[in-house]
C-alpha cells in the first residue's frame, strides 16, 4: 500500500456541510445541502448531469465560494481556511492535471514543489508511488505516451504525493475501459484502507458500489443518503430465487418463518428487503437441500429512478455541464 | 510566497523548455520588421534607411518582448480551458504567488527571446558598449515584466483561447503602434504624442531607446515610475481574479468580463 496509515481524529468529520447553497445568478445549483462524511469513509456522490455534483465538488476543492451555508473539510472552513483545506486534500479531477509532455516523475516532483515538500522527500514519495502503482517503468516517459489507465493512475499518484488524509475524486475514471476502472478502484480501496477518507463523484453504477455510503443528489438537493445496500433495499427489497430438492417442503418452511415465497418455475421466488443478508440464514437453516440460489438486487439506477422519476446517466454525456452561464453573483 | 512563485516559474519554464524551438521561430518576426520593413520604410523616410533601422531597433525589441510575453500569458487561458489550471489553483499557495509567478515566468521567457535579438543590434549600426548594454538589459527587464503583467491581467479574464487573440489584438496592437516603437514620438502628430502618455508600452520602448541610443522622449525616472505603477496595478488585478478561483468559469465558454 502506498503510504503508511494516516493518523486521523475520529471526532472531526472529514466533510461537513451545513445548509450549503450556491447560486449562479438566478440559477440555484445547490439548494441547501447537509451532509457529514466520517473520517476513513469511502463516500460516493451520485447524480445526473446538472444535479450539482460538480458545483459541490468545486466548493469542497476551494475553487468556488458558497453563496450561503458552511462547508468544512477535516474541520477547516473551505472559505476561511482555504490553505489548510488545500494542504489536507488530494484531488483527482476529471480533466488531466498532469502536463502530458513531461514525464510522470517530473509531474510528481512539480507537485511536491507546489506543496512545498522538501525535494528529497518528494523524490522518495514519487518513487514509492510510481513503484506501488506499477508505473515504475513508465515513470520516465512523457505522460502522453502512457495508456489511458496509466495516465489516470498517474493522476492518482499526483494527488497522493502530499500524503493527504482526504482524497477527492471527480469522475476520476471517465472514459476508461472496465479493466482499467477496476484496477483504479482497487487502488482507491487500498488508499482508503490506510485510513484516508475518499470522497468521489461518478456516473458509473458499479463504481458507486464500493462506497461505504452514497448520497444521491438531484436538482441541488440530496434525495437519499445511505449505504448502497440499504438504498437498494429501499425500493421494496430484492429478489431471491431458490431451487431445492423439494420445493414444496421449502415453501412451507419459508412461510412458517414469515417469508412470502411464490412459485417461480423452476423453483421459488421471494422478495426481501435485504436479500443478501437474509440468504445466508435461509441457506443455513432450510431443511431441504438447495440446488441453486440466486439474488437479484435492484440497481442504484432503479433507486434513483424510483426517487426522482429519471435515470442517472440519462444524457449519457461524458462531460458534466458547466454551470449555467448566468451573470456572476 | 517566494516558494510559491518559484514553483509556478519552474513549472512554466519546464514546459517552455519543451517548446525551445520557438526561440528560433520567434526571431523571424522581429528580423522581418528590422531588415525588411525597416529598410523599406527607412529608405522612404527623411531619416534614411540605416538611421531609421537604428532608431527602430529598440522598438523591434519592444515588439519581441511584448508579443512573447502576451503569447506566454495565453497558456493561462489554455490551461484553464483544459482544466489544468485547477490543479494550480488548489495548491496551498497565496494567489499573489500564482499571479506573480505567472508574470515572472512570462517575463523571463520574453527576456530570453530579447537576449537572442540583442546581438543583431550592431548589424544596424548600434554600438553595444558596456554601460549601454547594461542599461538596455535593465530596461528590457522592466519592459518584460510590464508586458507580461499586461498579458496575465488580460489572460486571467478569459476562459476561451479563441477569443483571447482577438481581444489581445485590439488591446496589444494599438498599444504597440501608439508607443512610437516604429517612429520617433518626437516627430509624431501632437495628438499621438498626447495619447502615448497613456500607453505603458511607450514608456517601456522609450526607456530601451534611451538606454541604447541616448535620446529619451520621456524622462527616464517618469518611465520607471509609470512601469512600476502599471506593474503593481495589473498584478493586483490578476491576483483578484485568481482569488475567485473557478467561479470565473461561470462566464461560460466564450466569456470575458472586464469588471471582475
Amino acid at each position: 500500500m502506498p503510504p503508511a496509515a494516516v493518523s486521523i481524529d475520529p471526532t472531526i468529520p472529514a466533510v461537513e456541510l451545513r445548509g450549503l447553497v450556491k447560486n449562479y445568478g438566478q440559477v440555484e445549483a445547490l439548494k441547501g445541502i447537509d451532509l457529514t462524511v466520517k473520517p476513513g469513509e469511502i463516500f460516493g456522490l451520485l447524480g445526473p448531469n446538472g444535479a450539482g455534483k460538480t458545483t459541490l465538488f468545486s466548493i469542497l476543492a476551494t475553487l468556488r465560494t458558497p453563496t450561503a451555508g458552511v462547508a468544512r473539510v477535516l474541520g477547516h472552513d473551505v472559505t476561511v481556511e482555504r490553505d489548510a483545506v488545500r494542504r489536507a486534500m488530494g484531488i483527482v479531477f476529471q480533466e488531466p492535471a498532469i502536463e502530458q509532455r513531461l514525464t510522470g516523475r517530473d509531474n510528481l516532483l512539480l507537485m511536491g514543489l507546489f506543496y512545498c515538500l522538501p525535494a528529497a522527500r518528494a523524490r522518495q514519495r514519487a518513487a514509492e508511488l510510481l513503484d506501488h502503482l506499477g508505473l515504475a517503468e513508465a515513470a520516465d516517459r512523457p505522460a502522453r505516451t502512457l495508456s489511458g489507465g496509466q495516465r489516470r493512475k498517474l493522476e492518482l499518484a499526483r494527488a497522493l504525493v502530499t500524503d493527504p488524509s482526504i482524497l477527492f475524486l471527480d469522475e476520476a475514471t471517465l472514459g476508461l475501459d472496465v479493466d482499467a476502472r477496476r484496477v483504479f478502484w482497487n487502488e482507491v480501496r487500498a488508499i482508503a484502507a490506510a485510513g484516508r477518507t475518499v470522497f468521489f463523484t461518478t456516473h458509473y453504477m458499479e463504481e458507486a458500489e464500493i462506497a461505504d455510503r452514497i448520497a444521491l443528489i438531484d436538482a441541488g438537493r440530496i434525495v437519499a443518503l445511505d449505504t448502497p445496500r440499504a438504498l437498494k433495499a429501499r425500493i421494496g427489497g430484492g429478489v431471491i430465487r431458490l431451487q431445492t430438492e423439494d420445493d414444496g417442503q421449502a415453501r412451507t418452511w419459508l412461510t412458517e418463518r414469515g417469508f412470502a415465497p411464490t412459485d417461480a418455475k423452476p423453483g421459488l421466488m421471494l422478495v426481501h428487503a435485504d436479500p443478501a443478508a437474509a440468504l445466508p440464514d435461509i441457506l443455513r437453516h432450510l431443511p431441504v437441500k438447495v440446488l441453486r440460489a440466486e439474488v437479484h438486487q435492484p440497481s442504484l439506477e432503479d433507486v434513483f429512478l424510483g426517487l426522482t422519476g429519471k435515470g442517472l446517466e440519462g444524457e449519457g454525456g461524458a462531460t458534466p455541464p458547466r454551470p449555467p452561464g448566468g451573470r456572476r453573483p | 510566497m517566494i516558494r510559491g512563485i518559484y514553483a509556478v516559474v519552474v513549472l512554466d519554464l519546464k514546459r517552455a523548455w519543451l517548446d525551445r524551438a520557438r526561440l528560433l521561430t520567434g526571431l523571424a518576426q522581429p528580423l522581418l520588421y528590422l531588415f525588411v520593413l525597416g529598410a523599406g520604410l527607412g529608405g522612404s523616410s527623411r531619416m534614411g534607411g540605416p538611421a531609421y533601422q537604428r532608431s527602430i531597433f529598440p522598438g523591434v525589441m519592444g515588439l519581441t518582448l511584448l508579443f512573447t510575453a502576451v503569447f506566454m500569458a495565453i497558456s493561462i487561458v489554455f490551461d484553464r480551458q483544459i482544466g489544468f489550471f485547477k490543479a494550480v489553483l488548489v495548491a496551498p499557495l497565496p494567489r499573489a504567488a500564482i499571479a506573480f509567478g505567472k508574470i515572472t515566468s512570462g517575463a523571463i521567457q520574453a527576456f530570453i527571446q530579447g537576449l537572442i535579438l540583442l546581438p543583431f543590434a550592431p548589424l544596424v549600426g548600434i554600438h553595444l558598449g558596456l554601460t549601454s548594454t547594461a542599461a538596455m538589459l535593465a530596461a528590457m527587464a522592466f519592459a518584460a515584466m510590464t508586458f507580461s503583467a499586461i498579458g496575465v491581467a488580460v489572460a486571467s479574464r478569459f476562459t476561451s483561447t479563441t477569443v483571447f487573440p482577438i481581444v489581445s489584438n485590439t488591446i496589444i496592437l494599438p498599444m504597440y503602434f501608439l508607443s512610437g516603437a516604429l517612429y520617433p514620438l518626437g516627430m509624431a502628430p501632437r495628438v499621438m504624442q498626447i495619447a502615448a502618455h497613456f500607453d505603458p508600452v511607450a514608456y517601456a520602448v522609450d526607456l530601451m531607446r534611451g538606454a541604447l541610443l541616448g535620446n529619451f522622449f520621456f524622462p527616464p525616472w517618469l518611465s520607471l515610475a509609470v512601469l512600476i505603477a502599471v506593474n503593481s496595478l495589473l498584478t493586483w488585478l490578476a491576483v483578484r481574479v485568481f482569488k475567485r478561483g473557478e467561479d470565473d468559469s461561470v462566464l461560460g465558454a466564450n466569456g470575458f468580463r472586464w469588471r471582475r
